[in-house]
């Protein structure tokens, strides 16, 4: 026989699971715009029935739990994407600086001042008698070395702007694997007693993902505590459990940030730098050590090849007073070269008659080393006789413009391909507020008429009780 | 398909995205007129224009040598026409003198005149142009011939860059058209043709030059000129190395002032030998003028090449690098149509939701 008073129970359940319903409808319409939120759905199952005579008869309703709508195969698909998507930004950002160096579509760069180098021997080998081309001369080698020099230092600056993206990218790793750590222990708490730690883990994916747009990691997570281990590069274990290892960055002896790793407490530190493949630090680290290293040093060969071969030239003419030639360009002799440090020959800078046109001493009108001197913009004097000062220089802009497109062109594909991993997961995980509105119907009315049964009950109990007075 | 919020507002903020970044590429087209503002645009083209304007800048300096060069040509030229004109008068007058019908003042009076023509001669030999003497070779600042004819320049081209690789010498030195030296097969070594184009070439042009000049010195202390009304305008060599005789220049100098001696001293042999070498210097001075004419004309040849070279580049950067201003046009009205049509849509799904119904 049922009783009224398993009516009145009925009710009451029926009350309290669609205030929960209604209170996680409410708890996702608040967080629809939250980042990294999967909506949540309370899972309602049937109470265990009760047995009347040879009737089992339901109980109502009841929470089963509250879990999130979550795929993480899908989640882990846009670390990895993301991650890549960040090294792609990584190098297209850097390479774009790198090409607005070299952009001599808009400002008169290298190839122009070389170019007008070389022009100043022309008009010099066209009046070697003058004083004014000499000074032209001089004007322009200066010219060109203030250029060289500028690029250089915009290299380098580059090269700075990447080791401080670098270091400022270790300190936020260094916030996110402490977040992680925090949120395992709490996860682990939460969820020993059964229940789900839907909003933590949201966070923790949340997170993961921000870590993999830094660097590479690997995550595996360990199904018995539910807590995330992370390891970043290949050796480098930033969360394990609930504790967490920090990084931290050094200098290398050629002024780069390199990322370090301390393998135990106050023991050997290892560097790990190299291990950065992916996320936007190891953009920075591959366009810093692979692309500006190259480009400094190729700009540091075209200088100097001119410069010696130049000196070579100038030091076999004879000068205005019939002297012989004087190194034009000061560059040191050990080998020791650096851009930074270029500069004219300081006599030559103060008298530019000092300037050596002719092959014999004393003929102001002979221009043979003038001429052989412009003569060398069209010999393949770099890379033992392949190309010429101009071929070498040009090829360059030319293969920095091929990697940038390519990379730009790598960056949308890859952007392309997260946004539709994003849009997937939306799809999955993300809040629609017309379906939470109609849910929000749903759980109303189901709340009204448990409190109707509840009413129902009242009314029949006092039926009941009724019956004695008749 | 299950669709969110947060999708709709991603797409709608990734096709305004799109449309914005289409926009401002074409307005950056359509305000530079060009299709490439960074080498990434197209690192191929942009390679292209980028060496095509170092040659254009080189071409227009070589261009600025030849003009020097192709002036200095034709001053020497116009000196030398009027060189042969002094000449032809010299044999004119000295045909005149060489009749005997013709007597002793007359050949006085001559003798004047052609003095005055030897001083022409002389001050045009020390011709300038600017500050720079015609016929001094390479030594450009000093007076080349002294008021005797003794010859103080070198026999050194000053040779002038008209493209990669190619040179043309731009003067003539006074000793080959005034004295004759190096014209004919008088044992002189003329200069090589060679420029020297780089450093070793340079070394060894300066030991070539050496040698020749030692050889040259040693020949010239082996000549011994004499003058005098029965030698006029002859030249006497000694030594082994006398060459064949009859292939030499002629020395304009010695020819006319022996001339000179001869007429005034009324030395009627004197004046009929002097006739025959004042043919020969009509000659050489025709020689140099051939050659002169020769490298104008190479200059002419060089310039019209390279002008046509830099129009090609020019076109050839134009068709590479200028965007089709009709075409970003039409472009750029599509984008904004598209760009107006996504604004339109997203502000109408955006608003809505099933909460606006629920009233």
């Amino acid at each position: 026989m049922a009783k009224i008073h398993g009516l009145l129970d009925l009710g009451k359940r029926g009350l309290m699971i669609n205030q929960t319903a209604l209170q996680t409808t409410s708890h996702n319409i608040a967080n629809r715009g939250t980042e990294g939120f999967s909506r949540q759905r309370v899972d309602v199952q049937t109470s265990p029935p009760v047995w009347e005579g040879n009737h089992r008869i339901g109980t109502g309703a009841m929470a089963g739990g509250i879990s999130r709508t979550n795929n993480p195969w899908l989640e882990k698909q846009i670390e990895r994407e993301g991650s890549q998507l960040a090294f792609a930004e990584g190098r297209a950002t850097g390479l774009q600086k790198i090409e607005g160096v070299f952009n001599e579509q808009t400002i008169k760069g290298l190839s122009g001042s070389i170019s007008d180098f070389f022009n100043s021997f022309r008009e010099l080998a066209s009046n070697p008698e003058s004083a004014v081309a000499r000074t032209v001369v001089r004007d322009n080698s200066v010219a060109m070395i203030n250029n060289f020099q500028s690029v250089d230092r915009q290299v380098d600056n580059l090269t700075k702007e990447l080791n401080s993206q670098i270091e400022a990218g270790v300190g936020e790793i260094n916030q996110i694997t402490k977040e992680i750590a925090k949120l395992n222990e709490k996860i682990l708490s939460v969820e020993i007693t059964g229940t789900n730690a839907n909003d933590e883990r949201d966070r923790r994916d949340l997170l993961v993902k921000r870590l993999a747009d830094k660097v590479d990691i690997n995550y595996s997570e360990d199904t018995k505590t539910g807590t995330l281990n992370i390891t970043a590069g290949k050796t480098g274990i930033l969360v394990a459990g609930t504790s967490y290892e920090q990084l931290r960055t050094g200098r290398t002896a050629d002024n780069k940030i390199q990322v370090l790793y301390e393998l135990s407490d106050g023991g050997s530190v290892v560097d790990i730098t190299d291990q950065f493949k992916r996320g936007g630090i190891g953009g920075a680290i591959d366009v810093r050590d692979n692309i500006v290293t190259d480009i400094k040093n190729h700009i540091e060969v075209l200088s100097y090849n001119i410069s010696n071969e130049v000196n070579k030239a100038h030091m076999e003419g004879f000068d205005r007073n019939g002297q012989q030639g004087q190194m034009l360009f000061d560059i040191p002799q050990d080998g020791q070269f650096v851009i930074e440090n270029l500069k004219l020959n300081k006599s030559i800078q103060d008298d530019a008659s000092l300037i050596a046109a002719a092959a014999k001493p004393n003929s102001v009108g002979d221009n043979t080393t003038a001429n052989v001197i412009h003569s060398l913009q069209f010999k393949p004097l770099m890379n033992d006789g392949q190309y010429t000062f101009d071929d070498f220089y040009n090829a360059k802009v030319g293969q920095i413009g091929t990697l940038t497109q390519r990379e730009n062109s790598a960056f949308e594909t890859q952007k392309n391909i997260v946004d539709q991993l994003k849009n997937t997961r939306e799809g999955i995980s993300g809040v629609n507020l017309d379906e939470e509105a109609s849910k929000m119907i749903e759980f109303q009315k189901s709340f009204e008429a448990s409190a109707r049964i509840i009413k129902m009950a009242d009314e029949m109990f006092d039926t009941v009780l009724s019956l004695k007075r008749m | 398909m299950r669709v969110t919020d947060k999708m709709n507002q991603a797409q709608i903020m990734n096709n305004i995205q799109k449309s914005r970044s289409e926009l401002s590429t074409l307005q950056n087209q359509a305000s530079t007129g060009k299709r490439i503002t960074k080498p990434s645009d197209d690192p191929i083209g942009a390679t292209k224009v980028l060496s095509n304007r170092g040659e254009i800048k080189n071409l227009e300096q070589f261009e600025r040598g030849a003009q020097n060069a192709r002036l200095f040509l034709e001053t020497t030229e116009s000196v030398l026409a009027q060189l042969s004109e002094s000449i032809v008068r010299a044999k004119e007058l000295a045909l005149q003198a060489a009749n005997d019908t013709n007597g002793g003042s007359p050949r006085e009076m001559i003798g004047a005149e052609i003095e005055q023509i030897n001083g022409a001669v002389m001050e045009m030999a020390n011709r300038r142009i600017g500050e720079r003497y015609l016929f001094a070779g390479h030594k450009t600042l000093t007076q080349p011939f002294t008021k005797d004819g003794q010859y103080s320049g070198d026999d050194g081209e000053m040779k002038i860059g008209t493209n990669k690789g190619h040179f043309i010498a731009m003067n003539l030195s006074g000793d080959k058209v005034f004295l004759g030296r190096g014209v004919g097969a008088d044992g002189k070594i003329k200069p090589s043709g060679e420029t020297p184009q780089s450093v070793d070439e340079l070394q060894n042009y300066k030991i070539s030059e050496a040698e020749r000049e030692f050889k040259n010195d040693e020949q010239d202390e082996s000549r011994i000129e004499t003058r005098g009304p029965a030698s006029v305008g002859r030249i006497q060599r000694l030594g082994k190395e006398d060459p064949v005789i009859g292939g030499e220049g002629v020395n304009i100098f010695n020819l006319m002032q022996g001339l000179e001696v001869a007429l005034k001293a009324n030395d009627k042999y004197g004046i009929q030998d002097a006739l025959e070498p004042l043919d020969q210097a009509l000659n050489q001075l025709n020689l140099a003028r051939a050659e002169i004419g020769g490298r104008v004309n190479q200059l002419n040849a060089s310039t019209d090449g390279n002008q046509k070279t830099i129009i090609d580049n020019k076109v050839n950067n134009s068709l590479v690098e200028d965007a089709d201003l009709f075409k970003v046009m039409t472009d750029l009205n599509k984008s904004d149509t598209t760009l107006k049509a996504t604004l339109e849509t997203s502000g109408k799904l955006v608003n809505m939701s099933l909460l606006d119904f629920l009233r």
